[in-house]
């Protein structure tokens, strides 16, 4: 068997060329049956995000992968080797493997550890089982890649820390109030972040959303969106003893928010716990807001600060998971090997048995026959010599077999013993 | 005392501790469905706390302020007229989870001026001491998760104004510590309180009228006030974070004190 992966991802290729090599999902069935159909494949998988075209393939040994993956592309897609070949990425075996964990564990990701690319494999998996091209040992091999990535997301904090403004919004606000039940949200300024950030909060739970802006129209509009509530601009302060969460982003040249005005609200909430985001520029709340108890105020760059610290462990932590996916890869290479010298091993132990059964019939014949006492110590006697001349062959297949030479061996074996392919 | 003023103050007293029950539930239950009932008894008990005091002039002929008792008593009917007044006027419900617990006290000790028989079974005498004991106990565990609960609070709070929310990230939220601070406040305030019921009536019974002037009983009552007052700045102006953790520390403090002066108590249990 042979393993081949060829690919272009957002790495190796810009998007003229992803967008050229890309399967649409409805395509995906008919395409994996004709590759299927080709001479010498036994199983193929092919993933095609926006940031990566993947083909996986399995070959009988006569076969000639790349030779098969080549040929495809040439009929599947209009385009020419000469353009497409410099970006390309072919991985065979081991390497193979290694890309396959690396990918679903999404360290090879654009943003290291988002959740996405774990989906997107799974969706290739089933379209590939759907439609018969996965039947045997690859089918075990992606398996085998989703729960690697499980552990990858479970042991490590790859996936933990918020790597984006509007999700830093919602990790900061359940640090301060626990659970997002209940809460509500005012958006003083209705721009595109302020929109963001109250649609990850709301998806997060909180409860409800009132918008305030200068032209209420806009307030009107966005309000909708969310199934909240438009506030008269010049009422706004009065109502923010309600609001758990301010999210500001108007135009306004100058501090719209206060210190003095914060006191108030936060009395008359009863130092309940608030969380003011100001995403404006220039600033919509005075800074010196953040010094007055329970009232927590992250400016833009204080959220960007947050996300970046981080990326950076995020990135510790993919060090940690490129470990745990190498000694994964170790593995399975193991019980590849171990499979791969099975059919040889009861190959070797059915040919000895068969030399072992002729003799004894041949003894039978001319001394026979034998008290039951007889023919036990020589069952014992020839058992002990066969299995005393197989051990030497399968420790060495057994040691040998994960070894870079181990396919010498392997044939070596076949051949002293007369082993048939 | 003279002893019918003494039985119309334990009358009063009965009626207020609806008041106390009340306390506890708006603490425990977050609500305050009980006010109106509470409020009704309150009157009531304010009627029979005047007729004790009024009893209490006429058999001494004199304003019945001249020992420590009648003055507790005194006191206490002050305060509940000056609460009334107050509520009449602003309809201040909210203090009432502080004044309310704090008549019921007053005039309870106030109703242990007279000495009463003794223990007539040492049985019954070492199960009130027990109980007082197991709940005081509890309370203290309470507080300290309280104070556990504030001192986190108070890091996660640091960490969270710093901007820089990654270092004690295994912090629990405020919102959760906040939640915890609530719960295990009001269950330890209960536990304390009932604490408090329990062992002045033990130590009355116990020492006669000469009890109230025990320091570890004072230092008792001191640290239940600033309790009583934690709590009271928690539900109504809701001290979070610095304040309340420096608050609760100090009742725990006070706390610790009162145990060490009682640290012969449980001495007294006969075997």
């Amino acid at each position: 068997m042979k393993l081949l992966l060829t690919g272009v991802s957002h790495k190796t290729a810009p998007v003229e060329v992803r967008e050229c090599l890309a399967f649409r999902e409805e395509s995906l069935p008919a395409v994996l049956g004709a590759l299927k159909a080709r001479e010498g494949v036994s199983e193929a998988v092919i993933l095609s995000t926006c940031n990566r075209v993947e083909i996986f393939l399995t070959t009988e040994d006569s076969a000639d992968p790349q030779a098969i993956v080549d040929g495809f592309l040439a009929e599947q897609k209009a385009l020419n080797p000469q353009t497409i070949e410099p970006h390309i990425y072919r991985h065979q075996g081991r390497e193979a493997i290694h890309h396959l964990f690396r990918v679903a564990a999404s360290l090879d990701s654009m943003v290291v550890g988002e959740p996405q690319i774990l989906g997107q494999l799974k969706t290739a998996y089933a379209a590939a089982k759907a439609s018969g091209a996965l039947c045997g040992w690859l089918d075990g091999l992606y398996t085998r890649a989703f729960s690697v990535a499980k552990r990858v997301r479970s042991e490590t904090g790859i996936g933990q820390m918020a790597v984006s403004v509007s999700y830093a919004a919602v990790e900061l606000a359940r640090k301060i109030f626990g659970s997002l039940e209940n809460r509500t949200i005012m958006l003083v300024g209705a721009g595109k972040m302020s929109e963001l950030a109250a649609r990850h909060l709301r998806r997060s739970g909180a409860s409800h959303v009132f918008v305030t802006n200068r032209t209420p129209e806009r307030a009107a509009e966005m309000a909708a969106l969310f199934q909240g509530t438009p506030v008269d601009y010049t009422r706004f302060l009065s109502m923010l003893p309600e609001v758990d969460i301010v999210v500001a982003s108007s135009g306004a040249p100058h501090y719209i928010l206060r210190k003095e005005d914060m006191q108030r609200v936060i009395a008359a909430r009863r130092n309940r716990p608030m969380f003011l985001i100001d995403i404006a520029v220039p600033r919509n709340i005075e800074p010196s807001v953040n010094e007055i108890d329970n009232v927590f105020l992250y400016d833009i760059d204080d959220l960007q600060e947050v996300v970046n610290a981080n990326l950076r462990e995020r990135m510790k932590e993919a060090e940690r998971a490129e470990a745990l996916v190498a000694d994964e890869v170790d593995r399975t290479m193991a019980r590849l090997k171990v499979a791969e010298i099975t059919p040889t091993i009861v190959g070797l132990q059915e040919q000895l048995e068969q030399i072992r059964a002729g003799e004894l019939d041949k003894v039978r014949r001319r001394y026979g026959p034998f008290s039951p006492q007889q023919e036990e110590a020589l069952e014992a006697l020839t058992r002990g010599i066969i299995n005393k001349v197989a051990h030497g062959p399968i420790s060495a297949l057994r040691l040998h077999s994960a070894q870079p030479d181990g396919a010498h061996v392997v044939a070596a074996i076949r051949k002293a013993f007369h082993l048939q392919d | 005392m003279a002893d019918m003023s003494v039985v119309w103050l334990r009358v009063a007293a009965g009626l207020y501790s609806l008041g106390l029950l009340h306390a506890i539930l708006t603490l425990v239950r977050h609500r305050e469905n009980l006010f109106r009932v509470a409020l009704g008894a309150f009157w009531l008990g304010a009627v029979f706390h005047l007729v004790s005091i009024v009893e209490e002039g006429l058999s001494i002929q004199h304003c019945p302020i001249t020992n420590f008792y009648e003055t507790l008593s005194m006191c206490a009917f002050l305060i509940v007229l000056l609460y009334l007044f107050i509520y009449w006027r602003y309809q201040l419900e909210s203090l009432s989870v502080f004044i309310f617990p704090l008549v019921f006290v007053m005039a309870l000790v106030a109703t242990m001026g007279n000495p009463v028989n003794s223990w007539t079974s040492p049985v019954v005498r070492d199960a009130w001491l027990t109980v007082h004991i197991v709940l005081v106990l509890l309370g203290f565990a309470a507080l300290l998760f309280t104070a556990v609960a504030s001192l986190l609070y108070l890091f996660q709070e640091r960490e969270l104004k710093s901007k820089k929310p990654r270092k004690l990230s295994w912090l629990p939220p405020l919102g959760t510590l906040d939640d915890l601070i609530w719960k295990s406040m009001a269950l330890g305030f209960t536990l304390m309180t009932l604490a408090v019921i329990a062992a002045s009536t033990w130590a009355f019974i116990e020492h006669k009228e000469a009890w109230i002037r025990q320091p570890a009983i004072a230092i008792s009552f001191f640290t239940w006030g600033t309790y009583l007052a934690l709590v009271f700045l928690r539900v109504t102006a809701g001290w979070r974070g610095r304040k309340a953790a420096i608050m609760t520390v100090t009742v725990l403090g006070f706390s610790a004190l009162t145990w060490a002066a009682h640290a012969h108590l449980g001495g007294m249990l006969k075997p």
